[in-house]
């Protein structure tokens, strides 16, 4: 150990009364100790023991060992007691430094081998220079008492504080009116704090034990415990800070929960999270689970069981029912041979799931085949014109790897008295700001009656089918198709409204559909029809329209059969997606209301 | 031989000037890809407008932000400061893809970047901070 004293000692001034001989000031300057954990420079001491009450001045710089600047710092008592032995009291007491403002009094009481100690502050702000642990207007006490029994401190201590706030990285404490009790033992270089209680005003009472070595800093031990505790408290301060960077770093919670976790040796043991009827709301409005119970443990060398039960929810909009779930976690991976996510009337069943963190990423696979959930049911659930049918399918394999969601296999929607197959599907980032979704559709003699009856287009009966190949959609909305749609091969009904071909006729552009007014036409409600098609190139928002035959001057859409037989041609080769789609828009908006004489 | 060399490399230069002069990025382009990272980044504005303010976050010089001094955050958010500016930084980084990927130019991502930096700090309020060679300045 190097210590260095650069001493300037100006013992001065009028140390002694000439009659009793009595100390009555003392002054000490010292101009630099230099310490392993830091140096101090330009200290001065002074203690006035003139007056009633005796007062005591301490300046000096300080500057800590990884540090780059002296910190002037300025202690101050102005009632300073010294008269009984091994006691020392400061009273009104002040300690100012850069980024720090303390009020106190402390009383300090030493025999030989023990001390007490009792600090009470008020309305004291004090931050470090990163700012990582600071407090404002902190008003409270803090008590300490250690005996040394064969070269080890046993000690007990109080820190609470009724005003004001704090922040120990990572954790914010708004509220005050917390109460910690702590207790334990120090031996160099180990700090034990043993069955600390700790009183978290919005959270409840936790325990807790911690060993910290005050060599290295580092903490190498630490275990809490909570019991059925204010679970939005505990995520506010505790869990939130943890979960910061992950789809849970969001959230709003209510409940009761219970918590537990242990890190031994710097590494994490084990955790237990228990909650009971709990409301979790991720702000993002990506998904949401009302009246949870979840038994969510983790063990480093056991295998755990994690069981999870809520009575409703959504996920990306989707509406999840009652719904149990458990599964087996085995240190960083999880499995489960069956697991049922009821979705409205029908379910999503996974079978054979397992999950696996490798180097901090998660993959997932699964198989899954979807009880049947009805349409009408789903459409009106998120929004959508009320469809009739069943939507089923079977996917053999989905995977989910480095924000990736594949699925192996094909969807299959049972609407309109058809079927619309998904394949190929791909998701990149289902939940982040720009989802990006890729798949192929395959529709197959879907009832245009129904379909436009359902999106009030003007009556069109027939079967359809359609392929969409190479489809992308960002953030949910189509950027990149191939798409094609055409009347089914096969004998079928084929007619056409007036509306109907107004309507088509009007997404080419305007004028075409009051020709038809002015013509014999208008006295027909529906025509036959041989064929009807439509086809969109999409790349961004410009689709490069075809139809079901090439004209010289564009294509044709409605092939018309006999007498008398109506063409619509299309003629708009180039079209913006946003302009298409504000076109059927007002279509099906406006046909709600038009009438048609 | 020199001759047909020569014309060769005037009609070079002249193709590769006029891929230059063509080659202005659209800055202004709206994909749904676009539109979703400039929601979400105006949905966050708010919250990070007052640490804008107090100084204790900035404009970094390559188009991102960071924190300049935690002191200057009040207590209640600086837990989650670095969360929000890692969150916003994600964004941007995405918007600079985004806006590349949409010009048909993904190699085009650095320059949009360089040129966002630029606009950012123009439309910066005064008393924003903001960085340049030399360190944080205070607009």
């Amino acid at each position: 150990m190097f210590l260095r004293l650069v001493f300037a000692i100006g013992f001065c001034c009028s140390l002694f009364s000439p009659q009793v001989l009595a100390i009555s000031a003392i002054q000490i300057q010292v101009g630099e100790v230099d310490a392993p954990a830091g140096k101090l420079k330009n200290a001065q001491f002074q203690v006035d023991l003139k007056g009633t009450k005796p007062t005591l001045i301490l300046k000096a710089e300080v500057k800590p060992t990884n540090e780059k600047e002296f910190i002037p710092f300025n202690l101050q008592c102005e009632q300073f007691n010294t008269e009984k032995i091994g006691r020392v009291d400061c009273l009104k007491g002040s300690f100012t430094a850069k980024q720090v403002k303390a009020p106190f009094s402390v009383h300090f009481v030493s025999y030989p081998n023990d001390f007490a100690m009792d600090i009470a502050f008020n309305a004291a702000n004090f931050s470090d220079e990163s700012g990582l642990h600071a407090g404002e207007n902190l008003t409270g006490q803090i008590k300490l008492a250690a005996k040394s029994v064969n070269n080890i401190w046993q000690w007990n201590g109080l820190i609470s504080w009724d005003k004001g706030e704090l922040f120990w990285q990572p954790f914010y404490f708004g509220k005050a009116g917390n109460r910690f009790e702590v207790n334990g033992t120090f031996k160099q270089p180990m700090l034990n704090i043993e069955n600390a209680s700790l009183l978290v005003n919005e959270v409840g009472k936790m325990t807790s034990s911690v060993q910290i070595n005050t060599k290295t800093q580092m903490v190498e031990d630490i275990k809490v415990n909570a019991k059925d505790v204010d679970f939005a408290g505990l995520y506010a301060i505790f869990l939130k800070p943890m979960a910061e960077k992950s789809v849970f770093g969001n959230l709003e919670v209510s409940g009761k929960a219970d918590w537990q976790f242990e890190i031994k040796n710097l590494e994490p043991s084990s955790f237990e999270l228990n909650l009971r009827d709990a409301n979790i709301d991720d702000k993002n409005g990506k998904f949401a689970f009302k009246h949870m119970n979840a038994h969510l443990p983790w063990d480093y060398n056991n295998a755990k069981t994690v069981s999870i039960e809520y009575e409703s929810g959504n996920l990306l909009k989707m509406p999840l029912g009652d719904t149990k779930l458990s599964a087996v976690i085995n240190r960083y991976s999880f499995t489960t041979p069956q697991l049922t996510l009821p979705i409205l009337d029908g379910a999503l069943n996974f079978t054979d799931l397992s999950a696996a963190m490798i180097a901090d990423n998660w993959y997932w696979h699964v198989g899954m085949n979807v009880s049947p959930i009805s349409m009408s049911a789903f459409s009106k659930a998120l929004g959508w014109p009320i469809m009739q049918g069943k939507i089923s399918g079977r996917v053999p394999q989905v995977t989910y790897a480095g924000k990736q969601l594949v699925m192996d296999g094909a969807m299959t929607f049972n609407v309109f008295n058809g079927t619309i197959g998904m394949d190929n599907l791909k998701i990149e980032d289902p939940l982040g700001v720009v989802p990006r979704l890729q798949a192929d559709l395959q529709m197959r003699d879907l009832d245009l009656g129904d379909l436009t009856r359902t999106f009030s287009f003007g009556n069109i009966e027939g079967k359809l089918d359609g392929d969409v190949k190479h489809m992308v959609l960002e953030n949910w909305k189509p950027v990149r198709l191939d798409a094609s749609i055409q009347t089914s091969e096969g004998k079928h009904l084929k007619k056409i409204s007036q509306r109907a071909v107004e309507n088509i006729t009007a997404l080419g552009g305007e004028g075409t559909a009051v020709a038809l007014q002015r013509t014999f036409l208008r006295f027909f409600k529906e025509f036959n029809y041989d064929k009807i098609g439509l086809s969109c190139k999409l790349r961004q928002d410009v689709c490069e329209m075809g139809g079901v035959e090439s004209t010289a001057t564009g294509y044709v859409i409605v092939k018309g059969s006999g007498i008398p037989a109506v063409n619509v041609n299309g003629f708009t080769q180039r079209i913006s997606l946003s302009d298409l789609l504000g076109r059927i828009k007002r279509i099906t908006d406006g046909n709600t209301k038009m009438v048609v004489e | 031989m020199q001759k047909l060399m020569n014309v060769f490399i005037v009609v070079m230069t002249m193709f590769l000037t006029m891929s230059l002069a063509n080659a202005v990025p659209d800055l202004e382009m709206n994909t749904p890809a676009i539109l979703a990272i400039k929601n979400s980044m105006q949905a966050r504005h708010n919250q990070l407008a007052p640490h804008y303010a107090s100084g204790a976050i900035g404009l970094t010089k390559d188009g991102l932000i960071a924190v300049r001094d935690t002191t200057a955050v009040p207590l209640k958010d600086r837990q989650g400061i670095n969360a929000l500016v890692a969150a916003e930084n994600a964004d941007r980084n995405a918007l600079y893809k985004e806006i590349a990927a949409g010009n048909g130019h993904p190699e085009w991502r650095g320059d949009i970047q360089g040129t966002f930096a630029g606009r950012w700090i123009d439309k910066a309020q005064a008393g924003w901070y903001y960085q340049n060679d030399s360190g944080w300045v205070k607009k």
